[in-house]
């Protein structure tokens, strides 16, 4: 059954995917970055044309002008200059890493400058109008001129790419920026790349604004959802992505005419409201490998280049554990509101924990923790509301996390860099969609405190319990064979099979983990909070997550804790969109200090120990073998020579 | 008549990857006309030596001076326009372009001339519209080395040209090497070498690098070729 009128109004929601899609795909083409962030960064463009008209009082036409032509490219030719021209010789990684910096500024920029506020008298430029087809359907003006927009950026990119010398040189600079640079202006071809890549951000919010609301999140998820068609056409192939996005508006649409029994109607429902994640997740999941190259190195960016996995015994580990301990302590002799605040940061942390595990350590990007963690939570509710007493369901929640982890994992075996990226983010957006936001699984839920713990006192010293436990079964991890085998798959998969290591196995078992410890994470913040929050799930906030941990130094068990302890900490002290700007600020500039803020400690405190060494004039302290001991010794003839 | 200048000068050159220093103050100069080896096993510093040189990589001291003007800070394009070319160990050409594609960015303005390309390399004539990355390692070679033969130069740096190669294929390369440089006596050739034998009949002047330091430098003549 098909309805022409359903499918007109599907074509509205189409053109927006499209132009979504081709976005991220022009993006693409001309930078080879996959922006993650073109969505925040069309945001903060509509919010900037909201400001000159609604409140500088400009006209529409000359605000549209001052967005896309100097606002737009503006941002796209800054981003290039700091954030994306360091970072010309890292990997997938630290290019995801960094958008998903972009974004998380961009999106603090909205909460800081307009207070996260959202309006609906965005400007439109366009005629609210509509034109009459017969059989009394309408297709609005906006409709037709966005078609019309993405033909022709389709038309006109693909033109200019294969049929024209700029094309080949902007070609040439995406495939390998240092030796084009001997032949082109390749800075320069860069620098163009981006600011056309966020003109076409700053053209989606001019002709979005009529449709939606002024909102921080809206546009950005939409355009997150919408990856799914740029997925489809496996990132290259601008007419398969248009005709996917316009086939699944439709789609969406159509499905709700559906009207099947009643039991099956809410996930009808489910369905039709959620085509574009349904989409993104069966995309990634029947698509072997997309168009593009996947970095070799998978850290590469996240991960200071050679690494010690086990550090020599520098300042931060000769801070005796005590310290550490009676720092986190310290919040119980706070006042109730502080400590109640507090709560937040053990719960966190054994979050953060567990995205070092897998990224850390494994290597393996996982931007999905906000699904595994909202599942842990959801499962010790449903299993106290079973019968089961809350401590016991505190750790059994968890548990049956594992598993889950363990099947979603097997996707990834396969897949590396921003494939793998991208997987992890489905999963926890279908899991979002299709059970947290469901009232069959969340509504009527209670969730308290297992007895004996009621008191933020002593919950908190449970929280600490669970930190403790965490931190235990990461040090596990790493030390010994296990956590050899581990940084072997992180620095070199191929090299790590050869090695004899079972890849599969270990990186199946690595997600179970995390999800797990996730799942702890997940099951203590709701707990603290005594209520289930699928906002604090939401898989932007993983996003989040990620970019924190990143910026703290990604294989740092220690640092992710402080770093969980500072956002909230920033979140508490400061107006909301504070720790955004400070994450995405640190994201972005992560290219100038691989490694994080711990890789950073770690070489001060290295160069601190090495100062105090050549002070001791340190002989017999190393062991040395003969050829070693030869070597000493030559080097000090040569020194007195 | 030479120019009093020499064409190249490098003067105590630090370069380093994070905490470990690759090259500890390499100090030699290159006069116009010549060519060199660079000379040295595995990780002597060659590949480093000569991508700083190019300005791939940013030294962390010391200075690169190109006809008396300091081009120690300078842009790859910049040293690139002044006449400086690598043609790097791996990675020398586009690999998701086509080989025309490769040709006529090397190539420049001059998009006519790809003639002298397939005149040289007759192999690459029939690969012109496969993908660069599909070509094998000495089809690769080949068409990396096609650009010293398109685009002006007036300091050649060729890492490791042999490297992975039959020796058949190696030999020609050379022998378009040495052609090269036979044509253009005004221009300089520096070539990267860690079996330096094939290659020391062609050149005429040798750097020794060892463990990042300048061992030994002179004439062909001074060496035994069997020992280096």
């Amino acid at each position: 059954m098909f309805y022409a009128g359903l499918a007109l109004n599907g074509l509205a929601i189409g053109c927006v995917a499209a132009l979504a899609a081709v976005g991220l795909l022009a993006t693409y083409r001309v930078t080879g970055v996959f922006n993650i962030a073109f969505g925040a960064i069309a945001v903060f463009c509509a919010y900037v044309m909201w400001q000159c008209v609604r409140v500088w009082g400009m006209p529409v036409g000359v605000a549209a002008v001052l967005v896309l032509g100097v606002v737009a490219p503006g941002i796209g030719l800054l981003l290039e200059r700091v954030v994306y021209r360091p970072l010309r010789g890292s990997g997938a990684s630290g290019l995801l890493v960094a958008t998903l910096g972009v974004l998380v500024l961009h999106l603090g920029l909205i909460f800081l400058l307009w207070g996260g506020r959202s309006y609906v008298d965005a400007p439109a430029i366009l005629p609210a109008g509509d034109v009459r087809l017969p059989g009394s359907l309408r297709l609005p003006y906006s409709t037709i001129v966005e078609l019309c927009v993405v033909a022709l950026i389709a038309g006109a990119l693909t033109f200019l790419l294969t049929g024209t010398r700029v094309g080949l040189l902007v070609r040439a600079v995406v495939d390998d920026r240092d030796l084009a640079a001997a032949s082109v202006p390749a800075d320069r071809l860069a620098a163009g790349g981006w600011a056309f890549g966020s003109f076409l951000a700053g053209l989606a919010s001019v002709l979005w604004a009529p449709i939606y609301h002024l909102d921080p999140y809206s546009l950005t998820l939409t355009v997150l959802e919408t990856m799914g068609v740029a997925v489809l056409a496996r990132l290259t192939s601008l007419p398969v992505a248009v005709g996917a996005a316009l086939a699944v508006g439709i789609g969406q649409t159509e499905l709700t005419a559906l009207h099947p029994a009643a039991r099956w109607q809410g996930l009808v429902d489910a369905f039709h409201t959620n085509l574009f994640v349904l989409v993104l997740f069966a995309a990634l999941m029947v698509l072997p490998r997309l168009g593009i190259r996947d970095s070799g190195s998978v850290g590469a960016g996240l991960h200071r280049s050679g690494a010690r996995r086990t550090s020599k015994p520098d300042l931060v580990q000769r801070l005796p554990l005590g310290t550490f301990s009676l720092v986190l302590g310290l919040p119980l002799f706070f006042d109730p509101a502080d400590l109640r605040a507090a709560l937040a940061v053990p719960a966190l942390a054994v979050i953060f924990v567990s995205l070092v595990v897998a990224t850390g350590y494994a290597g393996q990007i996982s931007l999905g923790q906000a699904g595994y963690a909202g599942l842990g939570a959801l499962f010790m509710a449903k299993l106290a509301a079973g019968g089961v007493p809350w401590l016991a369901a505190l750790v059994l929640g968890p548990l049956l996390v594992a598993p889950i982890g363990w099947l979603t994992g097997y996707p990834t075996i396969r897949r590396q860099g921003l494939y793998l990226a991208l997987t992890t983010f489905a999963t926890a957006a279908v899991v979002a969609r299709f059970v947290f936001a469901q009232p069959v699984f969340v509504g009527g839920l209670t969730v308290s405190r297992p007895p004996g713990f009621t008191d933020d006192h002593w919950f908190y010293v449970l929280e600490l319990g669970g930190l403790g436990l965490a931190l235990l079964l990461v040090r596990a991890l790493h030390t010994g064979p296990l956590g050899r085998a581990l940084v072997a798959l992180r620095d070199s998969e191929p090299a790590a099979v050869s090695a004899g290591i079972d890849v599969r196995r270990l990186k199946v078992f690595v997600f179970a983990c995390a999800a797990g410890l996730a799942g702890l994470g997940g099951a203590l913040t709701a707990s603290a909070a005594e209520a289930f929050n699928p906002t604090d799930f939401d898989p932007v906030q993983g996003l989040v997550w990620f970019a924190a941990v990143a910026v703290w130094g990604v294989d740092s068990a220690v640092g992710a804790v402080v770093g969980a302890a500072a956002l909230v900490a920033v979140d508490v002290g400061t107006v909301v969109g504070v720790s955004g700007l400070l994450i995405g600020v640190g994201a972005v500039l992560l290219g100038w200090f691989p490694g994080g803020i711990s890789a950073v400690v770690r070489r001060g405190g290295d160069w601190l120990v090495a100062s105090q060494d050549s002070d001791r004039e340190a002989g017999p302290a190393r062991r040395l073998s003969p050829a070693g001991r030869e070597l000493a010794a030559r080097l000090r003839e040569r020194g007195a020579g | 008549m030479p120019s009093l200048l020499p064409l190249l000068t490098l003067d105590a050159l630090r370069v380093r990857y994070g905490p470990l220093e690759a090259l500890h103050g390499v100090s030699l100069t290159i006069e116009p006309g010549e060519v060199t080896a660079v000379v040295g096993r595995n990780g002597a510093g060659k590949s480093t030596l000569l991508r700083s040189v190019a300005g791939y990589l940013r030294p962390s001291s010391g200075r690169i001076v190109w006809q008396g003007s300091d081009i120690t800070r300078a842009s790859i394009g910049r040293r690139a326009a002044a006449g400086v070319l690598l043609i790097p160990d791996e990675g020398g050409v586009f690999r998701s372009l086509t080989v025309r594609e490769n040709l006529e960015l090397f190539a420049g303005h001059r998009a006519a001339d790809l003639k002298l390309a397939f005149e040289t390399f007759p192999a690459l004539k029939e690969l012109t519209s496969r993908r660069a990355a599909l070509l094998s390692g000495g089809e690769q070679q080949m068409l990396a080395l096609s650009r010293a033969l398109l685009a002006p130069w007036r300091l050649l740096l060729v890492d490791e040209l042999s490297q992975g190669l039959a020796s058949a294929l190696a030999g020609r390369l050379y022998a378009v090497l040495a052609e090269l440089a036979a044509a253009h006596p005004d221009r300089s050739v520096v070539l990267a070498e860690p079996h330096p034998r094939a290659a020391l009949a062609a050149v005429s002047q040798v750097h020794v690098l060892r463990r990042g330091e300048l061992a030994a430098s002179g004439s062909p003549a001074d060496f035994d070729a069997a020992t280096l």
